[in-house]
């Protein structure tokens, strides 16, 4: 006679180990999946004031001939704020701020109380053409054979910016991408002598 | 003379002996100097003490980034031009701050680096030297009759208890 208890039949070794094993792996999975979600979703760079010996001090000076074909001289921009930004098209931060430094040229033109100017920065003139071109960039952007522009300003990568005031002074250096806002948040400070 | 005063005059004399060729040595090394370096070796010396600024804890010697190139450029314009270690350091200091050097400066708040370990070299010695001193200068201790008598006692009860007979003391 055979009897039934109605019961599961016992569970075979192994089973259970397995079972763990796949909650493991789907745990992992998740918060893997998490993981990744989270760095695609991360902020994007901004930029950070930073205190360097240039700041308080006389704008080295910025001579050289542009991406355009002219010829630029810092000194002839004196008497109004001018914002020196040094850039390359192979920087990401760089191709991220563009956007927003031409809607702050964009912005300023009529005022016509800042001006910006770039400086190019370890890059092929006709790579950083093409990137001003393609960005719908106007601003001067001087060309700086050998880096000693950006020596001077004590440039160590792009993307790096100056505020330099109406009488020559550097007011603010900032490291990484600028924003219009920001831009202009450190302007009106500036203007008020607040930085 | 005892053999003993007279090993203690030839230490002294050794000692003199000493003292005297490693002064002749360092004059005659300070005296003759090396030559002038040139051009090319002042930028390397110069070159290898600047920390290049877009890099990792590498000096501009070591570097081929587009900074570390300008900087050596620099570097050779102002020594070409005459101007001192000290002078071309500043300029560089003025430029990215004092961290663009990679030996630190002798003077504010880095100051101690330089000082510390050669001042506590100096008070180590001398604490050296006076503990020496005052161990060679201690007057030898005085055996009174009671001592005498407590060490004999203690080694009669030694040789007691090993079977012996009572060792013999001698007056130090």
């Amino acid at each position: 006679m055979t009897i039934t208890t109605g019961d599961r039949p016992p569970a075979r070794p192994g089973a259970h180990r397995r079972h763990t094993s796949r909650w493991v792996a789907g745990v992992a999975l998740v918060a893997g999946a998490a993981l990744v979600a989270l760095l695609a979703s991360s902020p994007q760079q901004t930029a950070t004031e930073v205190d360097t010996p240039l700041v308080g001090q006389a704008a080295p000076g910025i001579t050289g001939p542009t991406l355009s074909g002219g010829s630029f001289d810092l000194s002839a921009w004196r008497g109004r704020w001018v914002v020196v930004n040094f850039f390359a098209s192979w920087c990401p931060p760089c191709q991220q701020e563009q956007p927003e430094l031409v809607a702050f040229a964009y912005a300023h033109r009529s005022p016509g109380d800042a001006a910006l100017v770039g400086v190019v920065f370890d890059d092929a003139a006709s790579t950083a053409r093409g990137f001003m071109q393609s960005t719908g960039a106007s601003w001067p952007a001087v060309v700086d054979a050998g880096g000693q522009i950006a020596l001077d300003y004590g440039v160590r990568g792009p993307p790096e910016t100056f505020i330099v005031s109406p009488e020559g002074i550097v007011v603010a250096h900032f490291d990484g991408p600028m924003t219009n806002a920001g831009l202009d948040y450190w302007l009106t400070r500036a203007k008020r002598g607040d930085v | 003379m005892s053999p003993v005063g007279r090993r203690g005059a030839w230490r002294r004399v050794s000692w003199v002996a000493l003292a005297a060729v490693i002064g002749v040595a360092l004059a005659v090394g300070a005296s003759r100097g090396s030559p002038s370096p040139t051009v090319a070796q002042r930028v390397q010396a110069i070159d290898a003490l600047v920390r290049c600024p877009s890099c990792e804890g590498i000096s501009v010697a070591d570097s081929s980034a587009s900074t570390a190139v300008a900087i050596r450029d620099a570097v050779t314009a102002r020594v070409r031009a005459g101007q001192s270690d000290a002078q071309i350091d500043a300029f560089l200091v003025s430029r990215y701050g004092p961290s663009i050097l990679l030996r630190p400066p002798v003077h504010g708040a880095t100051a101690w680096v330089w000082f510390v370990p050669p001042a506590a070299l100096v008070v180590a010695a001398a604490g050296l030297t006076m503990e020496l001193w005052r161990r060679r200068s201690r007057a030898p201790v005085a055996v009174s009759a009671e001592d005498r008598a407590l060490v004999r006692r203690a080694q009669a009860e030694r040789a007691a208890l090993s079977g012996g007979g009572p060792e013999v003391v001698r007056a130090p």
